[in-house]
Formats: C-alpha cells, sequence, structure tokens
C-alpha cells in the first residue's frame, strides 16, 4: 500500500466520487451517467475513482477500465488549458481539413489526442455534428471556428498560443 | 392526472404567444447550427433592443428551421396572419433591425429572406425554390416553437397524437403504421409497423422501446434536427410505440457530440413527467410509461443497435452476436424495440394527422415525406424536408444550388462511410430506398447527403473512410479490425505511389473476407472501395499504375513547385509578406524564412506555387517492396 497520505487522498476522493454517484443504481444503465459526471467534475477520469464507481454500481473494476478506454470522449489524463478538436468528417475533409490538421499537428508538437508539453494546448478528433456550412472547421473549446483555411490555422494556432491572444478567436482572417 | 384537454386548455397562453395575437412576436432559431453562427448573441442583442426601446413585443427563442446557409434567422410576427423571416441577423444588427422591423414596420430591409403568410407585396419564401419544393411535415414546428417549453408544442398539436393512440387497440395502431409503410428511417429499411408488432408478441417481459439518437453518419444532422428541435415528437412516438407494443418504458440513446440535444430532451422529459404524459398514468388512462435519457460517450458502432444496447448496459458498446435478436432479449434482458428517432417521429406525426394525410404523396414503394441534410461541395448547406418522389437532383440543384461555380459534380456520399459511394447516375435516382438497392447500394441511408465536386480525390476518401471505420472498429472480430486495418495500409500505400497491380484483388478479397464480420460495421466496411473500384475505376487505375492523383489530393503523388521570380513580383507583395509572416516551417521553428514549399503558401500565392501531379517514370514514385502473391483462385 501507499504511504498515509497518499492513502488519505484516495479516501477523500473517493468520498467527493460517491457523493457525485448519488442517485446511479446498478444494472439500470447508469455507467455512462456515472463517468460523465465524474469528467465533468475532474475534467477527465481519474484512475482512483475507478475503484468507488465499481463498487457503487457493482461492477467488475475491469468493466468500468473497459468503458473509460473504449468511448473516445472519456479522458484518463487532464484536459489541456485550451482544447482544439479537429472535425474528422467529410464535408470538412473534402474541403481541405487534412492540410489544417497538418498544420495543427505541425505547430503544436503533437498529434490528436496528444497535448503539448506545457498542457497548455491540446488536439482531439471531433467528429462530424452537422454544423457543416462552416467546413472546413475545428473547435476550441468547444465553439466553432470555421470556415478555416491551413494559412488561417496557422494565425489561430498563433493567436491561441501568443500571451496577448489567449483565448478565444472566431474567424481568423483568410 | 391531467387529460389531454386539460393539456391543452394550459397551453392555451403559448397558443397565443406563437400566434401574436395579444402583441408582436420576435423569434430568433437557436439550435448547434446557429449558435455557431452567433445566435445566442443574437437573442440577447434583441432582447436588450426591445428592451432599451420599451416595446411591447415577446422575443423568444425557438428551434432552427434548417436553413443552416441563412443563420442566424429571425421571424417576425408582428400582427396575427403575418409570418416573415430574416436572415443573418447578428448580434450587431440587432438594433438597427428591431428599429427597422417593429418601430419602423420596415418588412423588406436587408435581412428579409421571405414571408410566411401575411405580410403583401414582399417577396415570398415560396418564391424561393429550395422553401417551395418541401414538404416540411416532420419539421413544420422546427423554427415556430420553443423546444424548452411544452406548452409551444402541445399549442401547436403534440400530444395529439397519442391521445388518439389510446382509443386505439395495439393492433389498430399497430395497423395504421403498417398501412402507412413507414419503414426504419436510419437507413436500416425495415418495416416499423412490423417491428413494433415483434416486440407486441415477444413473450420476455418487461418491454422497452429504444431510441437510436446516436446519428454516427458524419454528414447526418436529421435526428439532431428533431432531437434539439422538436423533441416532443420523439416522445409522443416513443409513448405511441410503448402503447401499441406493450412496453412500459423507453431509453432515448444520444450521442455526446450533441450536448444541446441531450439538454433539450432531458428538459423535455421531465416537463412531459410534469404534466402526466410520463409516468404511472399517461394522460389519466390508466397506461404507464417511464423514459430514461442515456448519453452516449464517443462511439461510432454505439449506433448499431446491439452495440447501443451494450453501450446502456453498463460497459463497452460492443455489437452482440445474435440471435437472440432485441425484441427476444434487449436492454438488460428485456425485450426491446430500436428504432431511429426519425421512424418515431413519422409514427407521431402519423397518428397525429391519418392515414390519409400520410399517404400523399403516394409513389406505390413509398409515402410521405423525409428530411435530408445536404453538405459537401455545395452552394447551400442545410436541412430539407423532401416527399418521397423528389430526385437526388432537386435536392443537390434545388436545395442545395449545385456545385461551387466553376465546378462539376462528382460522387454522392449517400449515408455515412458504411453506405459507400455513388458517380453521376445517382442524381437522377428519386429518393426511395428500392432504387438505390436497385443500382447495387445495401440501403439508401438516413438522409444525410455529402456532395462531392471534381475537386475530390476518390482514393483519398476512400482511405480516409477505411481509416474512420478501422478506428471505429470495437474490436470484437479480427475479420473487421485487421480486415479495415489492412485496407488502409493498402490505400495508403497507393496514395504514396507504391499502388501495384496485384492491389484491386487484394482488395476485393478483403471486402470479401469483411463479410464474415459480425455486425454491420465490419460487413460493409468495403463498400466505398468496392464501389470505387466499380464506378471510379480510372481514377483508381491512374493512382496504381500511373501513379497520378488527378485532383492533386494525394501526397505521395504530388509536389509543390514554387516560381520564385514570379514571387518577387510587385503584386504578389502583399501575399508574400503574409506569406512570410504565416510560414508554417518558420513557425515550427525549422526555417528561417519562407520556403514556398507547403499547402500554405499554395494557399496565399496560387499563382506562384503551383502542384505537380505528374512524374516522369522512376522519378518521384515509392520503390517496389517485394511481396509474395496469394495463390490464384
Amino acid at each position: 500500500m501507499t504511504s498515509f497520505s497518499g492513502a488519505a487522498k484516495r479516501t477523500e476522493a473517493t468520498v467527493e466520487v460517491r457523493q457525485l454517484l448519488e442517485g446511479l443504481v446498478p444494472g439500470e444503465g447508469d455507467l455512462l451517467e456515472a463517468l460523465h459526471r465524474i469528467q465533468h467534475r475532474y475534467g477527465y477520469v481519474p484512475r482512483a475513482a475507478i475503484p468507488a464507481v465499481a463498487q457503487h454500481l457493482r461492477l467488475p473494476e475491469s468493466r468500468v477500465y473497459g468503458a473509460v478506454t473504449f468511448y473516445s470522449e472519456f479522458r484518463q489524463t487532464p484536459p489541456p488549458e485550451t482544447l482544439i478538436s479537429w472535425c474528422s468528417g467529410p464535408a470538412c475533409y473534402i474541403k481541405g481539413g487534412e492540410g489544417i490538421r497538418l498544420v495543427l499537428e505541425k505547430l503544436l508538437g503533437c498529434a490528436l489526442g496528444e497535448n503539448t508539453p506545457d498542457n497548455r494546448l491540446g488536439l482531439h478528433l471531433g467528429q462530424c455534428n452537422g454544423t457543416c456550412d462552416n467546413a472546413p472547421q475545428v473547435w476550441v473549446d468547444g465553439r466553432v471556428v470555421g470556415p478555416l483555411t491551413a494559412a488561417g490555422t496557422v494565425e489561430l494556432v498563433k493567436g491561441l498560443k501568443g500571451a496577448a491572444g489567449r483565448g478565444r478567436r472566431r474567424r481568423p482572417a483568410g | 392526472m391531467p387529460s389531454y384537454a386539460d393539456l391543452l386548455a394550459q397551453a392555451e397562453p403559448a397558443r397565443r404567444r406563437i400566434e401574436a395575437l395579444d402583441r408582436p412576436r420576435i423569434a430568433v432559431g437557436v439550435d448547434t447550427s446557429s449558435v455557431a453562427a452567433g445566435a445566442r448573441e443574437t437573442l440577447a442583442a434583441i432582447r436588450e433592443a426591445v428592451s432599451q426601446r420599451g416595446l411591447d413585443a415577446d422575443v423568444d427563442q425557438v428551434g432552427g428551421n434548417g436553413l443552416s446557409f441563412a443563420n442566424p434567422v429571425v421571424e417576425v410576427a408582428k400582427a396575427p396572419g403575418s409570418r416573415v423571416l430574416y436572415q443573418n441577423v447578428r448580434a450587431e444588427d440587432a438594433a438597427e433591425f428591431v428599429d427597422a422591423a417593429l418601430v419602423r414596420g420596415e418588412v423588406d430591409n436587408r435581412w428579409l429572406l421571405g414571408a410566411l403568410a401575411g405580410a403583401e407585396g414582399v417577396k415570398r419564401m415560396d418564391d424561393h425554390a429550395w422553401w417551395s419544393i418541401q414538404k416540411r411535415r416532420l419539421m413544420q414546428d422546427m423554427g415556430v416553437i420553443d423546444p424548452e417549453d411544452i406548452d409551444q408544442a402541445i399549442a401547436r398539436g403534440a400530444y395529439s397524437g397519442l391521445e388518439r393512440a389510446l382509443g386505439m387497440t395495439q393492433e389498430e395502431v399497430i395497423a395504421e403504421v403498417t398501412s402507412s409503410r413507414l419503414r426504419g428511417r436510419s437507413g436500416s429499411d425495415f418495416p416499423t409497423g412490423r417491428k413494433w408488432d415483434f416486440l407486441r408478441t415477444s413473450t420476455t417481459t418487461p418491454k422497452a422501446m429504444v431510441c437510436n439518437a446516436d446519428e454516427g453518419d458524419p454528414g447526418a444532422w436529421v435526428n439532431r434536427m428533431t432531437l434539439e428541435n422538436d423533441p416532443h415528437a420523439l416522445i409522443e412516438g416513443m409513448i405511441i410505440g410503448g402503447w401499441a407494443s406493450g412496453a412500459d418504458r423507453g431509453y432515448v440513446y444520444i450521442r455526446e457530440e450533441y450536448p444541446l440535444a441531450y439538454e433539450r430532451v432531458v428538459k423535455a422529459v421531465e416537463q412531459a413527467y410534469e404534466r402526466g404524459l410520463l409516468g404511472e398514468d399517461v394522460l389519466g388512462r390508466g397506461f404507464r410509461f417511464d423514459m430514461k435519457v442515456v448519453r452516449g460517450a464517443g462511439s461510432y458502432v454505439c449506433g448499431e443497435e446491439s452495440g447501443l444496447i451494450a453501450s446502456i448496459e453498463d460497459g463497452r458498446g460492443m455489437p452482440k452476436i445474435r440471435p437472440p435478436f432485441p425484441a427476444a432479449a434487449g436492454v438488460f434482458g428485456q425485450g426491446s424495440n430500436v428504432n431511429n428517432v426519425e421512424s418515431y417521429h413519422s409514427a407521431a406525426w402519423l397518428l397525429r394527422n391519418g392515414l390519409e394525410a400520410y399517404l400523399d404523396p403516394d409513389t406505390g414503394r413509398n409515402a410521405g415525406t423525409m428530411m435530408f441534410t445536404l453538405s459537401g461541395h455545395v452552394q447551400r448547406v442545410g436541412c430539407f424536408e423532401l416527399p418521397m418522389d423528389a430526385t437526388v437532383r432537386q435536392a443537390y440543384e434545388v436545395c442545395a444550388g449545385g456545385p461551387p461555380a466553376g465546378r462539376r459534380f462528382k460522387a454522392l456520399q449517400p449515408g455515412g462511410p458504411l453506405l459507400g459511394i455513388m458517380p453521376e447516375f445517382a442524381l437522377d435516382l428519386p429518393l426511395e430506398p428500392e432504387a438505390f438497392k436497385e443500382r447495387g447500394m445495401a440501403a439508401m441511408g438516413g438522409g444525410g447527403l455529402v456532395f462531392l465536386d471534381d475537386s475530390a480525390c476518390i482514393v483519398d476518401l476512400c482511405s480516409q473512410f477505411e481509416w474512420f471505420l478501422e478506428d471505429e472498429s470495437c474490436g470484437r472480430c479480427t475479420t473487421c479490425h485487421g480486415g479495415t486495418q489492412r485496407m488502409v495500409e493498402i490505400l495508403r500505400r497507393i496514395q504514396r505511389g507504391g499502388g501495384r497491380e496485384s492491389d484491386a484483388g487484394k482488395l476485393r478479397l478483403l471486402a470479401d473476407t469483411l463479410r464474415y464480420s459480425n455486425c454491420i460495421h465490419g460487413q460493409a466496411a468495403p463498400a466505398v472501395v468496392v464501389n470505387a473500384l466499380t464506378w471510379f475505376a480510372d481514377e483508381y487505375e491512374e493512382h496504381v499504375l500511373q501513379r497520378r492523383c488527378r485532383a492533386k489530393t494525394c501526397k505521395g503523388l504530388i509536389r509543390y513547385e514554387a516560381d520564385r521570380t514570379a514571387a518577387s513580383r510587385p503584386q504578389h507583395a502583399e501575399a508574400l509578406a503574409r506569406a512570410n509572416e504565416l510560414c508554417l516551417a518558420v513557425a515550427a521553428g525549422e526555417a528561417s524564412e519562407a520556403c514556398l514549399d507547403c499547402l500554405v503558401c499554395r494557399e496565399l500565392l496560387p499563382d506562384v506555387v503551383r502542384v505537380v501531379d505528374a512524374f516522369e517514370s522512376g522519378v518521384g514514385a515509392a520503390p517496389e517492396p517485394v511481396s509474395v502473391q496469394p495463390a490464384e483462385r
């Protein structure tokens, strides 16, 4: 077992997780809701939360872990400060989406699903949700930015990286 | 419990509000599409402007109406019987807009889209062919009611179908649904009446109606329209189905990527419970129906009915081995009926309006209407509701406005990556599943039509779709996850210039083998590749045998060449400065000045950077690796 302080932290976390799961019951299809609540609270699903979920819903821990890793929207590590989600849908793709992805990966120095080393920015594989009049687009912290060009993407990322330009840029020129 | 008549009476103020009987009404369409265009800001700004001017007018949030290209859309009902739509009303326009439309009464202003009713002498919505061709039945209340206000839905007829169904027997309801010829709207095409009857006659209890609101096929947001803009139509359809099949509970499974839809459906379910439309005594008729909304977490295969069921059952959403089928053993072993959002919505419309109204038009094979979302290389992106006798060409040209200027139609993706891709003959097909099946397609799809023009590369599209399908494969059967992986490898090698004559044979062998996958995901995964080999054979062969990508897309088959003398000419000075500023290589710390060798400079200096797509033999092509050929069959 870990040190006493580690155990104490785990206990606090467990108590908090149990409170989050209030009202959810085994055998009624509440696992997804349980994980959503935890991710909403912490920004991701900490490994340490899994035993409490498993206990509450009377499931094996492996099953809970399986769900966390199966669904693409559950994170196992903390999110970046600013998340850029790249749309992989066909309308965005045929209008230059691949070029946007290559620019994003080159400028952030990471692949989809990863963060920059300082965790300030991160990339995420996004799915089409029907805002195709903005193709090709990305989402910056959930907000649609598009139509984009490769050049416009360079501008967008520079703006997000720069001290003054931190935050939302809706439609970069070009 | 309140009766239906009680609910109608309670909804009377809402009806008066919608019809602007007591004061003018300004309605701003708010859904995921219009939010992206700034509709929430428009709504707030108009409220502010109206309040500042002390005007007596209702400013309402309503749902989106599908006209993505016109967002943010605002409807003004200045007086009863007068309804005018305005387009592209931004927050910064709000004050001017309110002054023009309300204060000065100028119906015709720079935002005018068209009049729906009243307002004589002004351009009509029906003057737009993309509006008049529609038969907006399922969409009749989208953009009219606030989806977060159940009274507005009831005022417009919500739950009148349920009221009628509860006065019929189970067999009578199912007979009506069967006679309508309503078939599964996700593309499964299975007769809905018969499916409900399976559940009715199943011996497994309890029974559940399940709604597949996962809508994972990219390019389709038909279901999102119902979920966000008329959720009560869905709830009504599910309760009707429950009544007909003997189910006492329903699950709505909504994909994670639709957060607003989830919020609004949850709210609608709460309000339905408050009004006694859900719960132990629906409409006071002694019938019990409960509803649970489940939120997905990102998985394409959870759109497959058994994957969806598995996902609700506290675990990974991996499609199951069948039999047993859902009616015999579904969610947690309950007898279950899984239907698409639009199927339930259509059933509600049917019960509200009756068989005769539904069967118009009737093509003989199909009746009624279906919603289509149009996107891709088109001039107008949006959701349109068309009669079953409309054609693909009408959707493409009349509704979506055809290709961008200077471009030609090349291909149609009628329903997500699993359905494949069709060439020009698709344009002449009626929008009926049979027409598509007659031409070799597995189905017509759920209505998400993506149009491609001649700037798209079919091989690149195949590679992208197969990658998506590989990524989303659940992993249960090697056939699927291995087969898709192998197809991606071959296609990418072709895109890099390493195509071989034997590749077509290998792809066909993989396609043949993938038929043995456990579920439709693997079974249909090769469709787009098979379609490409059949209908776009010359483009495919060009990639393999000539190492050429005519659409100048496949990165291994093109390179950029900059004419640096041209770059220094005065007319390019501004663009060149911008190129230096936005140089990707400089930004990535790899160079000190723009090399003009990539996509970014190609965009900024199209006259300077050209794309070379043909290579002399031996130059630019990948070397041929040695391989062992499979034995001939």
